[in-house]
């Protein structure tokens, strides 16, 4: 009977899907105009623009109305984790839009749809924050690989680029095919799909070996995602090849998706149940795989980073280490002993990653800058001794660089504060273990951070250089970073207290 | 008037960062380099005229025992406050500051070409971290003005700095970043073991110090000397404690004049000034049971310092071991946890930024004349440059510790106290005269190594022919090199004023450290 009910009176809840819409609409919206009055490339950016901007009062209307309706039978969740990191999202997109017009105008590639892509990225990249199903969180994430495949490989003529597109395309399909997999293993063991009833399934499962077997393929999946070690070696590669506003909005955008979709599956749908041993178990089996992940990333990616000559390289492997970094602030998370602490270490981690994505977008918008047409200086050498010819942009791009290594009054500062925060309040010793080495870490990187500010400054140049000339778009993006580097490492108050206001889990949520 | 007393430290902290906005604007609009010095030491001498208010009129100290506090919500999410204020400890740092940031500027006034704006820029910011280290009661705030000091300094050593500039200003950056990111881990867990002793988490000196004081909080053994030993390291790099000290000698002889003052004379401060602020009242038990170690170091410290010293062939890095040496003592006399040692400790700090920075400075003068440091260039100067050699003895006695000069009152103190101390009874009895002892043949090393070069440089004859010609001294390093020499005799003939107004403040610290959690009072020291 029930179930009959349900089939002719579908939970249908657009609104509940409202920000994610506007994104899907402004993506087609561009894809139309493009192919009607195509090269209009200020036409399309303006359209996306627009329409993230739309996303964003939609998104912050919900955040602030605060009622909320169960939406799609429970498959769309409604809490801080999806609203945080969907903000997060339209940041990443707009940014990537602004940066982009350099490139745009100094390279002879299909702008519409480059633009469409970008937006349809973000609808699968807000899916995956939203989604409280796992077919959800799926959908979402083939919608966002597919148009990062087609980005990556966006320089056509290119042969780094097509084996960027490549080497991203296959071993992310193979990453996918575990996920499912392993979604699959959970349903078979839970019987269900929607994390709300994972949750409760857990402390008594069908097949309990199932469960952990799913579990680990699952995060086989989302390592690769988000770029962990030793799921991580196609990062260097790919994104040394992809146009470098790409490589800057995959190592924000997608990485931050990623860390929302596996954040709500491990921390919300695999919980520590008290009192029973089956999810206590499975608990104790994440948190110390993750925590050798989060060690292993942050380390490796660190070491790594000391050896490369090229900057794109260097900042692949940061971003391996911030994911580690960000992997403190979700096992703090999981750790959690009550709601209101998870639900304060899952803002902590999406603060952390609209910290990493402000900083490292705007250390992308100089790099995309000076390397020109087809990404030709990107090496250290070709750094050397520009800090007293361009000095602007020198201490722009110092100021980064000092932000990703966390140094006080800076983004990076406080995100990292605030993600090793939930880590030490769970009291745990292998967290304790993890804290400390990711303070040794960011030791480590201070090494190939300051790299790039010594070859500037330290140095004198030999060889010619003259300054690119910079476009306004591009322009507003720096200053936006810059503005939003200090902002967040100074009066971050205001928006960690936004960030982990909407207390509700999504288990209140939900029937 | 009042708007200046009421917000004194702020201001001091603030004014140095908006000459560095004033530089950059002026930079912007007029594209001239040849008032920038004007302004920057505008700005100097301006803070420096403030911070005179400290001695003014101090008003009453508050509950906490701070002058001119102040307490400004910053991030409430993890209650962390912008918390000022000095007491005796932290007074006569801020103004030593303040007093050498004009005279390292002055300093510069022909040396630095290349990049002037940047170059003051850095040093001004740089005077706003020191300062805000010193009056910090905030334990974020704290660290966070702790590293940001890190950045300019950086900025000075790998742009103006020597030959080898690249790789000191690396290795000084990520020797002192390792340090305070450990100690950022241990106040992070203050945070939490604060909240759940009491159920509110707090960065805030004051407040966690009071509840350490009321017994409701205590650390575990494990927990308590993993934390004292996270802030002891941290500050240990900074001071440097034998074995951290390698960062030293490489940053100081690539820095340029003005940043071998200011990182000899102020930077280090932060480190010894960090152990008593905090370590010592945090961690009391932890800091008697460890001080053997500390002291222990302290001593290697000083022997070796002086032993590296002497064999050094260049005058920079000789004085670079010195302070090596010179900072032993200060850990010496702090962690003999009697009033003498630590007075003299805090004197001592004075001493060493006065002594040791006027010694920078005059090995920048010749430096900026022959563009060489290696004593074997040089001989007979005494000839040529007879101010010159007078003042750079007078520094250099202080720096041994003549009696009537600065640095002799400091390390007298230092070693009272130790041979009064009962700290090392723990290990053995009578070890505190063997300490003492062997401290003080630091002392006669240091007057080796010292008057062994000084004889090099200064006296016989004139070997070298290039420094037949070389000037004395100009009236404007005399003016620049006169206040200090002033301080060595001031400070060594009439030390009361200085020694009054740290008393109170280092009393407290030892009667602190030296309570037991129960409120038993340990003995100090052994009965006149």
């Amino acid at each position: 009977m029930i179930l009959f009910a349900e089939l002719v009176n579908p939970n249908v809840n657009i609104s509940s899907i409202a920000p994610e819409l506007m994104v899907a609409i402004a993506g087609i919206a561009a894809m139309v105009y493009d192919s009607f009055f195509p090269n209009q490339r200020r036409v399309t950016g303006v359209i996306s623009l627009m329409g993230l901007a739309f996303s964003a009062i939609l998104l912050g209307m919900m955040w602030t109305d605060g009622h909320h309706a169960s939406a799609f039978n429970g498959m769309i969740a409604h809490d801080n984790l999806r609203m945080a990191f969907s903000f997060v999202f339209l940041f990443v997109t707009a940014m990537t839009i602004l940066i982009s017009t350099v490139w745009v105008d100094n390279e002879n590639v299909p702008v519409g749809e480059y633009h469409s892509l970008l937006m349809f990225a973000t609808f699968g990249m807000m899916l995956m924050a939203s989604g409280n199903d796992l077919v959800v969180l799926f959908l979402g994430l083939e919608t966002l690989s597919i148009a990062t495949y087609v980005m990556a490989g966006f320089r056509k003529s290119d042969l780094k680029s097509n084996e960027s597109a490549m080497k991203y395309f296959i071993l992310g399909s193979f990453a996918s095919a575990f996920l499912l997999y392993g979604m699959a293993l959970i349903y078979g063991a839970t019987g269900s799909t929607n994390i709300t009833e994972i949750a409760a399934k857990v402390a008594d499962p069908n097949f309990p070996a199932l469960l952990l077997i799913g579990a680990a393929t699952l995060i086989i999946g989302f390592g690769f995602k988000v770029a962990t070690v030793p799921f991580h070696i196609w990062t260097p590669d790919v994104y040394e090849g992809a146009p470098s506003p790409v490589t800057g909005f995959m190592a924000a955008g997608p990485k931050a998706a990623a860390f929302a979709s596996f954040i709500r599956v491990f921390v919300l749908g695999f919980p520590l149940i008290a009192g029973v041993q089956a999810s206590g178990y499975l608990h104790e089996t994440w948190i110390t795989v993750l925590s050798i992940m989060a060690i292993l990333s942050m380390t490796v990616g660190n070491v790594a980073a000391i050896m490369q000559n090229n900057i794109k390289r260097m900042l692949a492997y940061s971003s391996i280490a911030h994911a580690g970094y960000a992997l403190v602030g979700f096992l703090g998370a999981g750790a959690a002993s009550n709601p209101v602490e998870r639900d304060a270490a899952i803002a902590s981690v999406a603060f952390y990653m609209l910290t990493y994505a402000i900083t490292n977008l705007g250390a992308f918008a100089i790099i995309t800058l000076l390397g020109q047409k087809n990404d030709r200086r990107t090496e250290f050498d070709d750094y050397n001794g520009i800090g007293f010819k361009s000095p602007m942009l020198s201490f722009t791009l110092s100021l980064f660089m000092l932000s990703l290594l966390g140094i006080p009054l800076t983004a990076g500062f406080m995100g990292k504060v605030l993600v090793f925060r939930p880590a030490l309040e769970a009291q745990n010793a292998l967290l304790t273990v993890v804290v400390v080495a990711a303070v040794i870490n960011t030791a480590i990187s201070a090494y190939y951070y300051l790299r790039l500010v010594v070859v500037m400054f330290f140095k004198e140049r030999t060889t010619q250089w003259l300054e690119p000339k910079m476009p306004v778009g591009l322009a507003a993006a720096l200053l936006i970073a810059v503005i939003g580097v200090f902002y967040f490492g100074i009066f971050s108050d205001s928006v960690i207290e936004k960030f982990s206001r909407s207390t509700r889990t999504v288990g209140a949520v939900q029937k | 008037m009042d708007f200046i007393t009421e917000n004194l430290l702020t201001i001091l902290v603030l004014l140095p960062v908006f000459g560095a906005l004033a530089l950059l604007g002026h930079q912007m609009f007029w594209k001239q380099e040849a008032q920038l010095k004007w302004v920057t030491l505008l700005f100097t001498i301006v803070n420096f005229l403030i911070s005179l208010f400290l001695l003014a009129d101090k008003g009453a100290a508050s509950a906490s025992g701070f002058f001119f506090e102040k307490n400004i919500p910053w991030i409430k999410a993890i209650n962390t406050n912008y918390h000022v204020g000095v007491d005796g400890l932290s007074l006569w740092l801020v103004i030593l500051t303040t007093f050498i940031m004009p005279i390292a500027v002055i300093s510069t006034w022909h040396a630095v070409e290349k990049r002037a704006t940047a170059f003051y820029i850095f040093l001004l910011l740089l005077e706003s971290a020191m300062i805000g280290v010193f009056v910090s009661l905030d334990l974020l705030v704290f660290y966070l003005f702790f590293e940001a000091s890190l950045i300019p300094m950086f900025f000075l050593i790998g742009i103006w700095g020597g030959e080898n500039r690249i790789y000191a200003a690396v290795k000084f950056f990520i020797f002192t970043a390792l340090g305070s990111l450990l100690m950022l881990a241990a106040i992070i867990s203050l945070y939490y073991l604060h909240a759940e002793a009491t159920g509110v988490g707090t960065f805030d000196f004051v407040t966690l110090l009071n509840t350490l004081k009321l017994g409701n909080l205590v650390f575990s053994t494990t927990a308590g000397a993993l934390l004292f030993f996270a802030f002891a390291l941290a500050f240990s790099i900074k001071v440097p404690l034998f074995p951290f000290h390698t960062w030293l000698p490489d940053a100081h002889t690539e820095a340029p004049t003005a940043g071998s003052v200011i990182l000899a004379a102020v930077l280090l401060k932060m480190g010894t000034y960090g152990i008593m602020r905090f370590c010592f009242t945090l961690f009391p038990d932890q800091s008697r049971e460890f001080a053997p170690l500390f002291i222990i170091l302290a001593i290697i410290g000083i022997i070796y310092g002086a032993l590296v010293a002497m064999v050094q062939p260049d005058v920079k890095r000789l004085v670079a071991y010195s302070s090596v040496a010179h900072m032993g003592f200060v850990i010496l006399g702090m962690f003999s946890f009697t009033e003498w040692g630590m007075q003299g400790a805090v004197y001592q700090m004075l001493n060493h930024g006065v002594s040791t920075g006027a010694l920078f400075l005059l090995v920048g003068f010749i430096y900026e004349r022959r563009h060489t440091r290696q004593i074997s260039d040089f001989g007979g100067l005494a000839n040529v440059m007879p101010i010159y050699a007078t003042i750079f003895v007078i520094t250099a006695m202080s720096s041994v510790g003549l009696p009537f000069l600065n640095g002799f009152v400091g390390e007298f103190l230092i070693m009272l106290g130790m041979w009064k101390s009962t700290v090392l009874s723990t290990v053995s009895t009578n070890w505190n005269y063997v300490a003492t002892m062997l401290a003080g043949t630091g002392v006669i090393f240091a007057a080796v190594y010292l008057l062994w070069m000084i004889q090099r440089v200064f006296f016989g004859k004139v070997t070298n022919d290039k420094n037949r010609s070389l000037k004395d001294l100009s009236y404007r390093e005399i003016g620049l090199i006169a206040p200090l020499v002033f301080l060595m005799v001031f400070m060594g003939v009439y030390p009361r004023p200085f020694l009054d107004a740290t008393e109170k403040a280092v009393v407290e610290i030892q009667k602190r450290v030296m309570h037991r959690a129960g409120g038993e009072v340990v003995k100090t020291e052994e009965e006149h």
